[in-house]
C-alpha cells in the first residue's frame, strides 16, 4: 500500500509553496439543524494547485467543499459560520451575490448530472445565462474550447446535437467538467468526481484534472488515496468534522504527522 | 476441465447434507395465490366495465341514426305569399303554416283522400312537427323555391323513429302502442317506395334543447362545455402552476405553509356540490353574474380543478431529480433560471397530465352546475360565455328525466359523445406525455 502510494507521487508534481493563496477559510463551522458537521476548519487553498480533501465517510469533507461556493445555501437546515475568503473577499458577505460567486467557483458533482439536453446546449448553458458570448460564433467558440479542454471534443465533435445523457459515464463526467469550465471559473470544486466511473474513465479524468491545474484552482474530494496521491499537490485530511492534518501531498503520504492520517492511509480504518 | 467439474459435482453430491426445509413450497404457493387474487380482481373490474359500456352502447348507438321521410313539398303561394310580398315583409314567411305544406305533400305521396280526417291525422302523425323549422329555413334561404315542388327529407316523428328502430313491441293490441295499424301500413308503403330512410343524425350534434326528441341535440351543451373548459384551462392552469411553483420552490417551510398544504389536499376531497353552493353564493348572489352562464360554470369548475392541478404539479416538480437543480445552481444559474430553464420543462409532462385529468374531471361534473342554474332549457346557441347554456353532463341528466323512448336512446347517445370527448382528452394526455418526456 505505502509503496504504491510512494510510486504514485514520485511521478506526480510536487507542491509549489510560492503559489499565492486563492481561497482562505478561517474557523468554518457548519451545523445541520442541531448536529455540528464541521468544527472550525482553517485551511488555505493555493492558486493553480490541486487540493485533495480526504477522510473517512461522514467526516465533513463534502460539507466543507459545498461551503466554498455556498451550495449549502440550498439546504434549509444548514448554518455556516466562520470566514471564507475568495481573493480576500468574504463569500458570505451580503455584498457578494451567490450567482456571481458560483460563476467564479464552479462545481462538478459525484454523479455525472448533464442536463437532459444536447451536448452543445449543456456546455452553452452557462455562457448563455451569464452573457459571456455575444454571437453564435463566440458561443460556438466557447463550447468547442471547453470541450477540447475537457478532452471530449474528439469523441463528440460530430454529434454535438445528441443528448448529453446518451454518453457513457466517463464522457458524461467530462461533459460536466466542460460545462463547468465554459463559464471560465477561477476555482473548480469536484466532489468525488470519479466515484461513479470505471478505472479507465477515472484515469482519463485524473489526467484532465492535472492539465486543468494550469488554468484553474482545483479542490477535489476523494475517497481514493491513490487518486489523491496521483492528482493533488496539497492534501487535507478530515476526521469527524475536524481538520486532522494538512500538508504537501508527498509529505502526507510518506510521513504523516497525525496518528489519524497514518491510520487512515495505511488502511487501519476508513 | 469438464472432468474436474464433473468430479467436483459428484463429490459435493455425495457429501451433500440433507436439505433444510425453509418453506420454499409455501412461499411459492402464497405467490401463486396472490397472483390468482389479482387476476380475479382484474377480471371482475373488466366485467363491470364491459357491462357498463355494453349497456350504454347497445342503447345509445341508434341515437346516431334518425329516420327521415322524403316528401314532395309544394311551396304554394297560397300559404307562403308571393316572393314580392316576402321581399317586402318577412312576417308572413315566418308565420306561415309550414306543417300544412308537409301534411299535404305526404297525403299526396301516400294517395290519401284529403277529406278522410282519420287517415290524414294518422299520416301527419308520422312527420315531426319540427319540420316547421326545416321548411322555413329552406324558404328563407332561397325565395325562388316559392311556387315550385321540391323533394325534401323531413324528420320522422319520434314514434315512427322508435318503431323503425324496433323499440316498440308491435304484437300488442293497437290501442296499447303509440303507433297505429294504419300508420304501419303507410310506413310499409313509404319504405317500399324508398321514401323512408335512416340517415346519420347530424341534428344530435347541432340542435339545442327541444321537447321533441327528433329535434333535440347536444349542440348547445357542447358549446357550453367548451366555453367552460376554455375558462378552466385559462384560469386553473396558470394559477395552479404558479401556486405550486411558489409552494414547492420558494415558500419557507413553516406552520403557515403547512396549513396551506393541508387545506389544498382537503379541498381536493370536498364534494363538488359544495363548490356549486359557493359559486351560487359568491359569483351569482354577490358578483351578480348571470345565471346559467358558462362563465360562472367555468369559474366554479376552476375552483374545483385547482387542487387537482396543484397536487399533480407539485408531485411533478418534486419528481425532478435534485442533481439537475444542483447542476444549474452550481453553474451560477439563479433560482428562477434553475426553475424555468430546467425544472419546469422536466416537470411539464406531469403537469400536463395532471391538468388534463383535472379538465376531464371538470368536463364530467354535473352537481355544481345544477346549483348555478345550468340545468336549463336552452334552445339557442350562446354567442358569449355570458349567455345561458347547458353542459354535456347536465344535458344527459335532463334527458334521463324524460319519459319518451326516443330520449332513452338519446341519453345513451349523449353519454357516448361525452365518453368520446373524455377519451380524446386522455389520449391527448398520453400523447403529450410521450412527446415531452425526457429521460435523465
Amino acid at each position: 500500500m505505502m509503496e504504491n502510494l510512494q510510486a504514485s507521487f514520485n511521478k506526480g508534481p510536487s507542491v509549489d509553496s510560492s503559489k499565492p493563496i486563492k481561497m482562505k477559510t478561517k474557523d468554518v463551522t457548519v451545523h445541520y439543524g442541531q448536529k455540528q458537521a464541521l468544527n472550525g476548519i482553517t485551511l488555505n487553498i493555493p492558486e493553480n494547485q490541486v487540493t485533495a480533501l480526504i477522510g473517512p465517510s461522514g467526516c465533513g469533507k463534502s460539507t466543507y467543499l459545498r461551503c466554498l461556493n455556498r451550495m449549502n445555501d440550498t439546504i434549509d437546515s444548514a448554518k455556516v459560520a466562520g470566514e471564507i475568503l475568495l481573493d480576500g473577499e468574504d463569500v458570505y458577505d451580503p455584498d457578494i451575490d451567490v450567482v456571481e460567486l458560483r460563476a467564479r467557483v464552479g462545481m462538478v458533482f459525484q454523479k455525472p448530472n448533464p442536463f437532459p439536453k444536447s451536448i452543445y446546449d449543456n456546455v452553452a448553458y452557462g455562457p448563455k445565462i451569464h452573457g459571456l458570448a455575444h454571437s453564435k460564433q463566440e458561443l460556438d467558440e466557447v463550447v468547442h474550447t471547453s470541450l477540447r479542454r475537457a478532452g471530449l471534443y474528439k469523441e463528440v465533435h460530430d454529434r454535438l446535437d445528441e443528448p448529453g445523457t446518451g454518453l457513457s459515464g466517463g464522457q458524461q463526467q467530462r461533459l460536466c467538467i466542460a460545462r463547468a469550465i465554459a463559464v471560465s471559473p477561477e476555482v473548480i470544486l469536484m466532489d468525488e468526481p470519479c466515484s461513479a466511473l470505471d478505472p479507465i474513465a477515472t484515469a482519463t479524468v485524473e489526467e484532465l484534472i492535472d492539465e486543468l491545474r494550469e488554468n484553474y484552482t482545483i479542490v477535489i474530494v476523494t475517497h481514493s488515496m491513490q487518486q489523491a496521491a496521483r492528482v493533488s499537490q496539497l492534501t487535507a485530511m478530515f476526521h469527524l468534522g475536524d481538520l486532522a492534518e494538512v500538508g504537501p501531498t508527498e509529505k502526507m503520504f510518506s510521513n504523516p504527522g497525525d496518528k489519524r492520517t497514518q491510520d487512515y492511509i495505511t488502511g487501519r480504518f476508513g | 476441465m469438464s472432468d474436474a467439474t464433473a468430479n467436483g459435482i459428484a463429490d459435493t453430491a455425495a457429501t451433500r447434507k440433507p436439505r433444510r426445509d425453509i418453506g420454499i413450497n409455501k412461499r411459492y404457493a402464497a405467490e401463486r395465490r396472490f397472483k390468482a387474487y389479482g387476476i380475479i380482481a382484474i377480471a371482475i373490474g373488466l366485467l363491470f366495465l364491459v357491462a357498463l359500456l355494453w349497456s350504454i352502447f347497445s342503447k345509445g348507438y341508434t341515437a346516431f341514426w334518425q329516420t327521415e321521410i322524403r316528401v314532395p313539398i309544394t311551396f304554394s303561394e297560397q300559404v307562403l305569399g308571393t316572393p314580392q310580398q316576402a321581399n317586402e315583409s318577412q312576417t308572413k314567411l315566418l308565420m306561415a303554416n309550414y306543417p300544412k305544406l308537409a301534411r299535404e305533400g305526404l297525403i299526396k305521396e301516400l294517395g290519401i283522400d284529403p277529406d278522410d280526417k282519420k287517415a290524414v291525422s294518422a299520416a301527419s302523425g308520422l312527420i315531426s312537427s319540427g319540420t316547421r323549422v326545416t321548411l322555413r329555413n329552406i324558404v328563407m334561404n332561397d325565395l325562388s323555391v316559392i311556387g315550385t315542388t321540391q323533394d325534401v327529407w323531413l324528420y320522422a316523428s319520434s314514434e315512427l323513429d322508435s318503431a323503425m328502430k324496433g323499440q316498440y313491441d308491435l304484437s300488442v293490441p293497437e290501442n296499447r302502442r303509440p303507433i297505429s295499424d294504419l300508420q304501419l301500413q303507410y310506413i310499409d308503403k313509404l319504405k317500399a317506395a324508398g321514401n323512408l330512410e335512416q340517415r346519420f343524425n347530424t341534428g344530435l350534434f347541432t340542435f339545442g334543447a327541444s321537447s321533441r326528441a327528433e329535434t333535440a341535440g347536444v349542440g348547445v351543451a357542447i358549446i357550453g362545455s367548451l366555453y367552460m373548459m376554455l375558462i378552466v384551462l385559462a384560469l386553473a392552469l396558470p394559477i395552479g402552476v404558479a401556486a405550486s411553483i411558489y409552494l414547492e420552490e420558494f415558500a419557507p417551510k413553516n406552520k403557515f405553509t403547512d396549513l396551506i398544504e393541508v387545506n389544498i389536499n382537503n379541498l381536493a376531497a370536498v364534494p363538488s356540490i359544495v363548490f356549486g353552493l359557493l359559486g351560487l353564493a359568491v359569483f351569482i348572489n354577490w358578483f351578480h353574474l348571470p345565471r346559467s352562464a358558462p362563465l360562472v360554470g367555468g369559474l366554479v369548475l376552476t375552483l374545483m380543478t385547482l387542487p387537482t392541478i396543484i397536487i399533480a404539479t407539485r408531485a411533478a416538480l418534486r419528481a425532478v431529480p435534485p442533481s439537475i437543480r444542483w447542476a444549474a445552481l452550481g453553474l451560477g444559474a439563479s433560482k428562477n433560471q434553475t426553475i424555468f430553464h430546467h425544472v419546469l420543462p422536466l416537470a411539464a409532462p406531469g403537469i400536463l397530465t395532471g391538468t388534463i385529468i383535472g379538465l376531464a374531471q371538470a368536463l364530467g361534473e354535473t352537481a355544481p352546475l345544477l346549483l348555478i342554474g345550468m340545468v336549463a332549457f336552452v334552445a339557442d346557441y350562446p354567442a358569449t360565455p355570458m349567455e345561458p347554456a347547458t353542459a354535456l353532463p347536465v344535458q344527459i341528466y335532463m334527458w334521463a328525466n324524460e319519459a319518451e323512448r326516443a330520449f332513452v336512446e338519446r341519453t345513451s347517445g349523449a353519454i357516448i359523445i361525452l365518453l368520446g370527448f373524455l377519451a380524446i382528452m386522455n389520449v391527448t394526455a398520453i400523447f403529450l406525455r410521450r412527446r415531452f418526456e425526457r429521460r435523465w
